[in-house]
């Protein structure tokens, strides 16, 4: 039985659909690279399969109850990092890791968090401002959230973008492992040979003008 | 611990680096205040006849200067997505991020009246009720404002739709609140306005949170 099965989901803008209803099905240890070009709402998508909208037509069911009806379930055992980073710019990288995942009720000790940082290569900036970071680093940090949480599914919008080939190289390290360890994916990414070759399922968008 | 508790500290921590959040509305009010002499060039009976509804009118005007960044922020970087996705209900949320503006905010506008009630004249023997009307008061505020700040967290200039929005909802604030102090300076009993008062922070305590949760959401979409 598949753990996540949408059917026939389209999103909307205005009122036109953004792209053709896409139906897929997904069990533990397999992933979705969703393609498309720009503009075609792949963020949209992605956006409602995490629950920040409301899916506009088709349903998608999670362990075979409707989404909409299981949001709570749906929230404790899925991941979304989205284009914005939910950074503070005003709280230092520690706090940051921290309040974003205590204000998801996960609990994250200091040295957790520390070792964390580090995995993500930013060990020594643990008390700088986010604000002065880099983008590279920026998105490296909100990707550190990844070591911290065991949650099944993991829904993330261009993770790639901005990260230098050492940070794609980690990152592929981790969504691998990820897979390993019989967890679900759900991915966009844009110029990413490699990840074309790690996931299991592929799904393009195409245009329903 | 626990992500109400989380999510009060962190809104804490920031208002305290920010540190503009604070002392802006009081500067403003400190501004305001010190003109109404100047303007009026009459005497301190002039003043203190007035007292209670410019105090409550500042208190009000001073509020509106933070009310958009109760959310704007949080949606801007997306650390939205940090109470919204989860299982943690959203309008505990909502009364977490007000708790921690009123703290930020209201709290100082309270502890501040006094100094703006002395170079207003008012009568000392009600600096008690204007204490505690705006400590009922000030909460009000801010949680209709969190509407208000929901609803327009996504423009980038929202400020004045949000006054346009909020401003109607706490009229009645206003009133009762100002008429508490006049009544106390005029050595009559507040318990009344006082009462009504916290009629509606108890309306707005229970039935805001749900109000802006939904705004969120539909600000998500």
């Amino acid at each position: 039985m598949p753990l996540i099965k949408a059917t026939d989901i389209a999103c909307q803008r205005g009122h036109h659909l953004l792209f053709e209803p896409v139906s897929f099905e997904l069990s533990l240890g397999q992933s979705l690279l969703i393609s498309g070009p720009n503009g075609i709402g792949k963020t949209t998508l992605l956006e409602s399969i995490a629950g920040l909208r409301t899916i506009q037509q088709g349903v998608i069911h999670f362990n075979d109850i409707e989404l909409s009806k299981n949001k709570d379930n749906w929230f404790d055992q899925s991941f979304f990092i989205g284009h914005r980073t939910g950074n503070k710019k005003e709280l230092n990288c520690l706090e940051n890791l921290r309040s974003f995942l205590q204000i998801q009720g996960i609990q994250i000790s200091e040295q957790q968090a520390e070792d964390a940082l580090q995995a993500v290569g930013l060990a020594g900036y643990e008390y700088q401002f986010a604000g002065s970071l880099s983008a590279g680093q920026k998105k490296r940090l909100a990707l550190a959230r990844l070591t911290l949480i065991d949650f099944p599914v993991w829904i993330l919008d261009e993770p790639f973008v901005n990260l230098d080939v050492e940070g794609c190289d980690w990152l592929l390290g981790i969504l691998k492992q990820h897979m390993d360890n019989n967890g679900l994916l759900i991915i966009t990414a844009h110029d990413n040979r490699e990840i074309q070759e790690l996931v299991s399922h592929k799904l393009l968008l195409e245009s329903s003008l | 611990m626990n992500p109400f508790l989380a999510l009060v500290k962190r809104d804490l921590t920031l208002g305290l680096r920010r540190k503009s959040q604070i002392y802006q509305p009081l500067v403003f009010q400190l501004l305001v205040v010190t003109m109404f002499p100047l303007g009026l060039g009459s005497g301190a009976k002039t003043l203190a006849l007035i007292a209670p509804a410019v105090i409550w009118i500042l208190a009000l005007l001073a509020s509106l200067l933070t009310l958009d960044q109760i959310f704007k922020n949080d949606y801007d970087d997306g650390s939205v997505e940090s109470y919204v996705l989860t299982s943690y209900p959203l309008p505990l949320s909502v009364m977490a991020k007000v708790l921690a503006h009123w703290l930020l905010t209201g709290l100082p506008l309270v502890l501040f009246s006094p100094i703006i009630a002395v170079l207003l004249h008012l009568p000392s023997s009600s600096y008690g009720v204007l204490m505690l009307s705006l400590l009922i008061g000030t909460p009000i505020f801010s949680f209709m404002g969190s509407i208000g700040s929901a609803l327009t967290m996504s423009l980038k200039h929202g400020g004045l739709l949000l006054t346009i929005l909020v401003m109607p909802l706490l009229t009645p604030v206003l009133i009762f609140g100002a008429s508490a102090v006049v009544e106390s300076s005029l050595g009559n009993s507040a318990t009344q306005p006082l009462l009504l008062l916290s009629g509606l922070l108890v309306l707005s305590f229970t039935l805001v949170p749900f109000a802006s949760a939904a705004a969120i959401k539909i600000n998500l979409e």
